[in-house]
This record gives structure tokens, sequence and C-alpha cells, in this order.
């Protein structure tokens, strides 16, 4: 019996192999996904923005994103009560050695760097590789280094909420403006202005700014929580 | 090929070749502080000779190529010691102390520690 399954999942699998291998490139059916082209053509041409991963991760499908925002938020929320209720029932925290000096005075001197890289990624987002989610993770691992440094180093969590919220709200209310001026939710109403000029790609850049507040938020206060569950 | 060219491939042959030192010492090297040793510093003069020479090779287009890669340059080396100092203090918080009395041609010299304290733990579990 158990031979005839393992036989019978061989065979699927070895049947599934050879439709992979047998199946045609994708080089050769080029002409049916012209959903490419679009892309590739109106991103430069009429959304200018040098960066067509966030043209399209803005504005082709800003929806998506604002869900996947959404989705970090609730992960954030969800591992913060987790933990905050483990933290209540264990109620014994183990003390940690502080970070020498040198660890100390050095991460000090990188702090304001990373977190100038971080804004310059996701204000650039548009121009250069890089965006929003991405420049809100560099500025959270600056502040991972700030509070492996110092251990007594806290951060409001009213402050990031606020900040979070606001960055959230602030997104859908483009959205909202887009409906309101063009026709459809996240529709790009601004003026689009020069290729590769900061100001440029109309509501693209400044949702993407929104984007990295939020998710440096997030992601800071998810480093802060799970660092002090265990003290 | 012009001279920056040639001062440039130079410089990135020298970080290459360090850079291959480090990673040969961190293979080789018997204990923690000697295999920090060996990768920070190959990794600190590799790095930023690799980076100085790429600099200097592009400089041919503009001078501002050699001003960004000074600001890498600084960053690798405000950070590189620190965090090596961080991993060698952290071990030493751990008692892995640095292996004087090493038997010759021994590779891994906390391979011995490890299996003892891993056996000890085994006989530990059998006792209970």
């Amino acid at each position: 019996m158990k031979k005839t399954i393992v036989i019978f999942i061989l065979a699927a699998f070895g049947y599934f192999l050879a439709i992979t291998f047998l199946a045609p490139e994708f080089e050769s059916n080029r002409n049916r996904n012209g959903v490419k082209n679009v892309y590739l053509d109106k991103t430069v041409s009429e959304l200018k923005t040098a960066n067509t991963v966030t043209a399209i991760v803005v504005n082709f499908r800003g929806f998506d994103t604002l869900g996947e925002v959404t989705v970090l938020f609730l992960a954030a929320t969800a591992l913060g009560s987790i933990l905050f209720k483990k933290r209540h029932h264990i109620g014994e925290r183990t003390v940690m050695l502080p970070a020498s000096s040198i660890v100390g005075s050095g991460a000090k001197l990188i702090f304001p760097a990373i977190i100038l890289l971080g804004a310059y990624v996701f204000i650039h987002g548009h121009l250069t590789p890089g965006g929003g989610f991405q420049g809100g993770t560099i500025i959270a691992t600056g502040f991972l280094l700030m509070l492996i440094s110092y251990r007594d180093f806290s951060i409001s969590h009213n402050i990031l909420s606020v900040i979070e919220s606001l960055a959230g709200i602030l997104f859908v209310v483009f959205g909202l403006l887009g409906f309101m001026n063009g026709g459809t939710f996240l529709q790009n109403f601004m003026g689009t202005g020069v290729l590769n000029d900061l100001f440029s790609g109309g509501v693209i850049p400044i949702i993407y700014i929104l984007v990295g507040f939020k998710v440096a938020a997030e992601l800071t206060g998810l480093i802060y929580t799970i660092l002090h569950e265990k003290g | 090929m012009s001279l920056y060219e040639i001062i440039g491939g130079i410089l990135i042959i020298i970080g290459a070749a360090f850079l291959f030192l480090g990673g040969l010492g961190i293979l080789r090297m018997p204990d923690v502080y000697n295999r920090l040793q060996a990768g920070t510093k190959a990794t600190t003069m590799g790095a930023m000779s690799l980076i100085l020479g790429v600099g200097v090779v592009k400089m041919e287009d503009s001078w501002t190529w050699i001003v960004k890669m000074s600001i890498i340059i600084i960053f690798i080396a405000i950070s590189n010691p620190i965090s090596s100092h961080a991993l060698a203090r952290a071990m030493y918080r751990r008692k892995r102390y640095p292996f004087i009395k090493s038997s010759d041609k021994n590779m891994d010299a906390y391979r011995e520690i490890i299996e003892k304290e891993e056996k000890d733990e085994k006989t530990v579990m059998n006792d209970q």
C-alpha cells in the first residue's frame, strides 16, 4: 500500500516536472503579457518617474500597497499584544549587562548617519532604487543600534503610534483626494514635473514618504517591544 | 589605459588580496580572537583599499566619486572596529578565553570544549 502511494506521488511529481521543462520559454510568448509593456511605457512618459518599481508599487497598484501597510500594522499590533500578555504572566526580568562605552560612543556617532541614509532612501524612492519600506527599515535598524547600545534608551510608544496613525490616515486622505480630483482612488492628480527631478512624479514621492514614516514607526515599536520583553 | 585606471586597479588588487587572506584566516585560525583579528584587519584594509580603488578608477569621469568613496571609507573605519570589539567582548563575557595550550594543527580549538559540554549535558540528562 505504501509503495503504491509513493509510486503515485513520484509519478505525479515527475509529470509536473516534465510539464515545467517541456513548456515553452517565457521569451517565446512575449506577446501574451502586454501589461509589462504598459508599465514600462507609461512610467517614463506619463508619470515621469525614473524608478519603475516605485511607480508600480505606489501608483499602478497603490491600493495593494495600502493593504500591505495594513497587514504590517496588524502584525505589529498582534505581536505587541502577545508579548505584552506574556510579560505580565512571567513578571520577572533578567538583567542584561550594558554595552561598553566604545560601542555607546560609536553608536552615537553612527546613529544620525543611519537616520539620514534612511530618509534619503525614502525621499529619493522615485529616482533611485529603494523606497518607503526599505528606508523605514533602515531607520528602524538605527533605533535598534541605539537600543542595544544604551539599556535605558527609551522610545515613547505614544509618539510612535501618533506618527504611525498620522501617516496611515494621510495615505488614505491622498487616495481620497485622487478620488475627488481624478475619479479613482489614489489617482495621480498632481503635476508630474520633469523626469529625474526631486519634485516630480506627482503624489508618488509624498505617498512613499508617508509609507517610510509608517514602516519606521512600526518596526521601531516592534523592536522595542521584543527587546524589552525579556528585559 | 589611463593613469587613474592603473592606480585604481593596483588598489583593487591589493584589497582583493587582503580580503582573500581574511577569509583564509577565518577558516584556518583556531579560536575566536584570532579569527576576529584576521577577519577585522583584513576586511578593514581590504574593503577600504577596494573602495578607494573604485573611486580612483571612476575619478576619470568626475571627481565627486572620490568624495563619495571617502564617506563610505569613514563609515567602515568607524563601524568595523567597533563591531569586532563588541563581538570579542561578548565572547569574553561568555567565558570563551583565548586558547593558549593548543595541540598542534588544531583547526577548531573550541570543538573539544563544545563536545565536552555536550557530553556533560548528556550525562546530566541520563542521570535525571
